[in-house]
């Protein structure tokens, strides 16, 4: 109706003979037949006796003994943006005198648009709704031809972009934040979603270290501080985008100060985020560079400080980080085809990447590296805001052997080394598929068909320019993917468990969570929610992106994060959910305990109050469950609030919230 | 009760546990009298085994020293820095060229080692056929696949078999054999999911080391929490078109019955004397005593336990490290076993260690890196105690059990290490063949772990 209504007001400004007829076709018998009427046929030689003065060479070329010249014609195009699914009109521009004219439009190519008023001035298109996130383009070609049968041809070219729904921008959000807040929603429904990823590319990053305070009454931060600062960051950062990226890199290079000498290191722990944060969007070998010289990973995997062999003791280097940073950073275990499968040798057997000679070799490229700025190799600065920095004379300058049987030459210094060995790995095959399969993984689905892991290994490869690892390019791609997006095809299996953690995250952005005194510690993270933030209990992560729980053995499914959903965690996580959504309400509250963090769900109690429950339940699912909400789910509530229909607004949304909390709908991310 | 009854519940429940109807739409109390009528088999006796994982692959070559002779020679050349002194001699029944030398941060196990309720495993580790060095150099037998890899390294030991698609733990497969895994009581973990435990038709239960955890929204008052968890049944009810979506939702509904019924059981449980210490190792197993001590009330004839200890990827500082790990363990270990015999349940109660691997002979400096062979500890009242089963390690560098670097070849599959403890668990020989693929290529029951 809005399309139509639209359709026909245009119609009335264009002018050109004022049929306003019931259908698409009427007004175009109108209009033709308007055109003798508003003719006169005198002027047209006129017309094209004026044109060669004007210096048309192509036509004049093509006119001999003045005949006659073809129409003028230039076409005009909307100006401003133009969205799918919305009616436009191209006009055409005749120099000269524009009567006895005949005009015919037709279209080119692109997705094929309805187009109305083809034989007039103006032509009306309306555009084909949206059937994938990558803008159309759409080319329309005029035909003028003139009393005497001379035609001048001329195109136009229409880009036309999404305009999300509220619900299509709640499902990207859901994605790209750590848990969309009503007004995030809002504010992308509208863009397209190249927009919105474009716009979250360039908005400032925002760190966490300014985040750190001092533990009250102490000259330093203790690790609770770090916690601190890392919810700040994540419920009040605009850079959603950056912060969920960097939370997943944190959870594929992982660090962790749950259980080692790095609890006492929060400052070295939250720079370790802050550089997640600065190459989430660079390139993935600047970042594979920045993490191994990373101070904290330097001493979370034990390279830091790593000797040369010294055969006399029986001393030879240390091969805890050669070994994670192949089998968890970059390449795996396996041999991979480009679309994150394994390759098979002859036997059917798996082809595995590596073997020790390769252990030893990168083994001895981490040899000799310590704290930035110490004093000497024994003397470590325990700085850990700059990269580590190499003592000579404690890297190994023997031979090493690399992957693909690369050799680095014995008497190559510390620097060399590394950056030889981090480039033989970033340019190992396998890096592409490995990681984007992650990425996707924590970001969009559990099991990404094997042709979406190729579609983004492909721009991993390369992003169109010709550059390897720009983690922008891949971000967006996984993104702006038809299995993400879901425009095309109904996918089975298309989504993930949320993290629990991200749970409460987004129930804290969306209810403004926040202490009098501004703080948010919490204190037992990893044993409430089995997860927190470099909180992992080991460097394999809390769960590993192959887990396939007992549920799915049949059906051959992965799904991560229930590695976490063990009965302890699931208890623990769901009374923590109440004990946020309804005991620390701050609405149900006569009195606020200044240290207590409360949750304030002022927006959703008057959505209630004003315009009653459906409203409120709309507000959900297009919040909590990007528009997946199920008919149980909805009438479940509806029952639920029965109950409570005698009590205060703040408590039945207390009650809601608990239940949409635990709901299965919620906890899945489709 | 008929036959007939019993079988049609057992169905039941069986429907209920896999999914096709909500577990949650029980009450506890029914899905408890449910589970009574399940343990069918012919067992007649209760047994419990309780796996202690050693997280990062301990350094239990250094555990169990030489402390004389040759042996001792060679294994100070090794170890250079990381050498352990002062190592406590062990009175073996079996004598061993070296002699046996325990860390001395182990000394609280010398009176149970003693009185022959403590035995230790040497020499073992992945295999898939006995391998030579020559066999090793020549790949002219199959070995373990990522030999070296700390997750893979696990889920081996823990599956008790190699890599294959739809794997399984040898825990929970032997309960599936036993027909002993439908009660959610016989499987429990305090250390959260694992391969161990992990089969087709059982998961564990994971125990919260607290014992008895309460339900917020259940534990107000009436008649709100029965229309709450009424709300809750519903919206847990399983029909979506999302496998994984399901698989959440089964998860919360068995969460909440396994943990109210845990509950109810766990108020039932006796307070003990014996103490445990603070460390989280000790914690777990004062839980699993806890939950040993109503086994009599959850009618399951076996259970298996899953409890675990980190921090033994001893990269560095192993010097500090490694005795704090190991006198952890030492009290841990006596600890359960006093509270084990407090309850009368020695002969019913065997305890055993799992590591990813053992560790390099040779230094990296101030610690070791990721090797192969490695020894295991093996409790009760049951084991053959006071001795070591298996081989003390010449634990010489470049000697003819190491592929480089230190890492030795297991003399004993890991795999001869589990037959005996499944045999003891109840599983008839031919049923251990089925279980652990690669037990044939080896003599399957020579190592004399139990008192026969």
């Amino acid at each position: 109706m809005k399309t139509f209504a639209l359709l026909v007001m245009i119609l009335a400004i264009t002018g050109c003979g004022g049929g306003a007829g019931g259908d698409s076709a009427t007004p175009t018998n109108n209009s033709a037949n308007t055109v003798p009427d508003s003719t006169d046929a005198d002027s047209q030689p006129d017309n094209n006796t004026v044109q060669p003065d004007n210096g048309n060479s192509d036509d004049g070329s093509g006119s001999q003994d003045s005949i006659g010249v073809a129409p003028i014609v230039d076409v005009k195009t909307p100006g401003s943006i133009v969205r799918k699914g919305t009616t436009i009109v191209i006009d055409s521009v005749i120099t000269g005198d524009s009567s006895t004219l005949t005009y015919e439009w037709t279209q080119v190519s692109g997705p094929p648009a309805t187009l109305v008023n083809s034989d007039t001035p103006s032509l009306t298109v309306i555009l084909p709704d949206t059937s994938s996130p990558n803008q159309d383009d759409l080319i329309f070609a005029l035909t003028v031809t003139n009393t005497e049968g001379l035609s001048t041809y001329t195109e136009a070219t229409i880009e036309s972009i999404n305009a999300m729904s509220e619900l299509q921008a709640a499902a990207l959000l859901h994605q790209g934040t750590l848990g969309p807040t009503y007004t995030e929603i809002q504010a992308a429904t509208g863009k397209s979603e190249e927009e919105w990823i474009d716009e979250q590319f360039a908005l400032q990053t925002t760190y966490h270290m300014p985040f750190l305070e001092n533990y009250p009454n102490k000259e330093q931060p203790s690790h609770i501080n770090r916690i601190d600062a890392w919810w700040k960051a994540s419920l009040s950062a605009p850079d959603q985008l950056r912060q969920r990226v960097a939370f997943a890199l944190s959870e594929i290079f992982v660090v962790s100060d749950a259980n080692s000498a790095l609890r006492g290191e929060p400052e070295g722990m939250t720079h370790y985020y802050d550089m997640l944060l600065k190459n989430a969007f660079g390139n993935f070998r600047t970042l594979l560079e920045s993490v191994t010289l990373s101070p904290a990973m330097g001493v979370y995997l034990s390279h830091l400080g790593n000797e040369k062999a010294d055969l006399e003791k029986n001393i030879r280097p240390d091969e805890n980080y050669a070994r994670e940073v192949m089998q968890l950073f970059t390449i795996g275990l396996d041999e991979l085809n480009l679309d994150g499968t394994k390759k098979l040798d002859n036997n059917g057997n798996a082809i595995p990447t590596y073997t020790q000679t390769e252990i030893g070799g990168f083994a001895k490229v981490f040899t000799g590296w310590t704290f930035a700025y110490s004093a000497r190799w024994n003397r470590p600065s325990k700085n850990y805001t700059f990269p580590m920095q190499p003592f000579a004379q404690y890297h190994s300058e023997q031979e090493k052997h690399l992957l693909n049987d690369e050799i680095i030459p014995a008497g190559t210094g510390a620097e060399a080394s590394m950056q030889l060995a981090l480039d033989n790995l970033f340019l190992h095959a396998n890096v592409g598929p490995f990681i984007s399969k992650q990425l996707i993984q924590r970001l969009v689905k559990s099991n990404p068909t094997p042709a979406y892991v190729e579609r983004i290994a492909t721009v991993f490869n390369d992003n169109g320019e010709g550059v390897r690892g720009d983690l922008a390019a891949v971000v967006k791609a996984i993104l702006l993917d038809d299995e993400a997006r879901k425009y095309s095809s109904v996918f089975e299996h298309s989504g993930k468990i949320k993290e629990p953690l991200l749970t409460k995250l987004h129930f804290w952005r969306t209810l403004n969570a926040a202490s009098q005194v501004n703080r948010y510690y919490t204190w037992n993270l990893h044993t409430t929610y089995g997860q927190g933030p470099l909180l992992s209990p080991s460097v394999f992560n809390f769960f590993r992106p192959d887990h396939k729980p007992s549920e799915l053995l049949n059906e051959n499914l992965v799904a991560p994060e229930l590695q976490i959903a063990t009965d302890s965690n699931m208890i623990s996580t769901t009374n923590s959910h109440y004990s946020d959504l309804i005991w620390r309400m701050a609405e149900r509250k006569n009195s606020l305990n200044p240290n207590t963090i409360y949750l304030y769900g002022e927006t959703q109690i008057n959505l209630l109050s004003n315009e009653g429950l459906q409203a409120l339940l709309d507000y959900f699912n297009v919040v909590y469950y990007a528009g997946s909400m199920s008919d149980t789910t909805r009438n479940a509530l509806v029952d639920l609030d029965s109950y409570f229909i005698n009590r205060s607004a703040a408590d039945r949304v207390s009650q809601l919230l608990y239940m949409v909390s635990l709901s299965p709908d919620f906890n899945y991310q489709n | 009760m008929t036959t007939y009854n019993d079988k049609s519940r057992r169905a039941f429940l069986s429907l209920c546990l896999k999914g096709g109807a909500s577990v949650a739409a029980l009450t506890s109390l029914q899905l408890h009298a449910l589970s009574n009528t399940l343990n069918s088999s012919s067992l007649n006796d209760y047994k419990a085994l309780v796996c202690i994982f050693l997280h990062g692959g301990s350094d239990s070559l250094n555990m169990l020293v030489p402390t004389s002779g040759q042996y001792r020679v060679n294994y100070e050349q090794s170890r250079q820095n990381l050498v352990v002194t002062d190592a406590i001699s062990l009175n073996t029944q079996t004598q061993f060229e070296g002699g046996v030398g325990l860390h001395p941060s182990m000394s609280s196990l010398t009176s149970l080692f003693d009185s022959g309720q403590l035995a230790f495993v040497g020499g073992v580790g992945t295999l898939i056929a006995p391998t030579t060095l020559t066999d090793y150099q020549n790949k002219s037998v199959n070995l373990p696949g990522h030999l070296f890899s700390h997750n893979d390294q696990q889920a081996t030991w823990m599956h008790g078999q190699e890599k294959i698609s739809l794997n399984t733990g040898w825990g929970a497969r032997m309960l599936e054999r036993l027909n002993q895994h439908s009660a959610f009581t016989s499987n429990i973990s305090l250390a959260g999911s694992n391969p161990w435990q992990t089969g087709v038709n059982t998961s564990p239960y994971a125990l919260n080391r607290s014992g008895v955890m309460k339900i917020n929204p259940l534990s107000g008052h009436q008649p709100q929490v029965d229309h709450i968890k009424s709300i809750i049944d519903r919206l847990l009810l399983t029909d979506t078109q999302s496998p994984i979506q399901d698989a959440y939702a089964n998860r919360l509904g068995r969460s909440i019955s396994n943990v109210q019924n845990m509950n109810e059981l766990l108020e039932q449980a006796p307070i003990l004397t014996t103490q445990f210490s603070e460390n989280d190792l000790s914690q777990q197993l004062a839980a699993v005593a806890k939950s040993l001590s109503i086994q009599a009330q959850t009618s399951s004839q076996r259970q298996i336990f899953f409890v675990s200890l980190g921090g033994f990827d001893t990269h560095d500082e192993q010097l500090n490290r490694q005795p704090a790990l190991l006198s952890t363990l030492a009290t841990a270990l006596s600890e359960f076993q006093s509270a084990v015999n407090e309850l009368s349940l020695q002969n019913n109660v065997t305890t055993f260690t799992m590591s990813d691997f053992g560790r390099t002979l040779t230094s990296n400096g101030d610690g070791t890196d990721h090797g192969w062979a490695g020894n295991q500890l093996l409790m009760g009242g049951a084991v053959n105690g006071q001795d070591v089963h298996g081989t003390m390690l010449d634990q010489k560098v470049g000697g003819p059990l190491d592929v480089g670097g230190g890492r030795l070849i297991p003399q004993h599959a890991n795999e001869q290490y589990f037959a005996p403890i499944a045999k003891w668990f109840g599983l008839p020989e031919s049923d251990i063949y089925d279980l652990f693929p690669n037990l044939r290529n080896f003599d399957a029951f020579n190592l004399p772990l139990f008192v026969s």
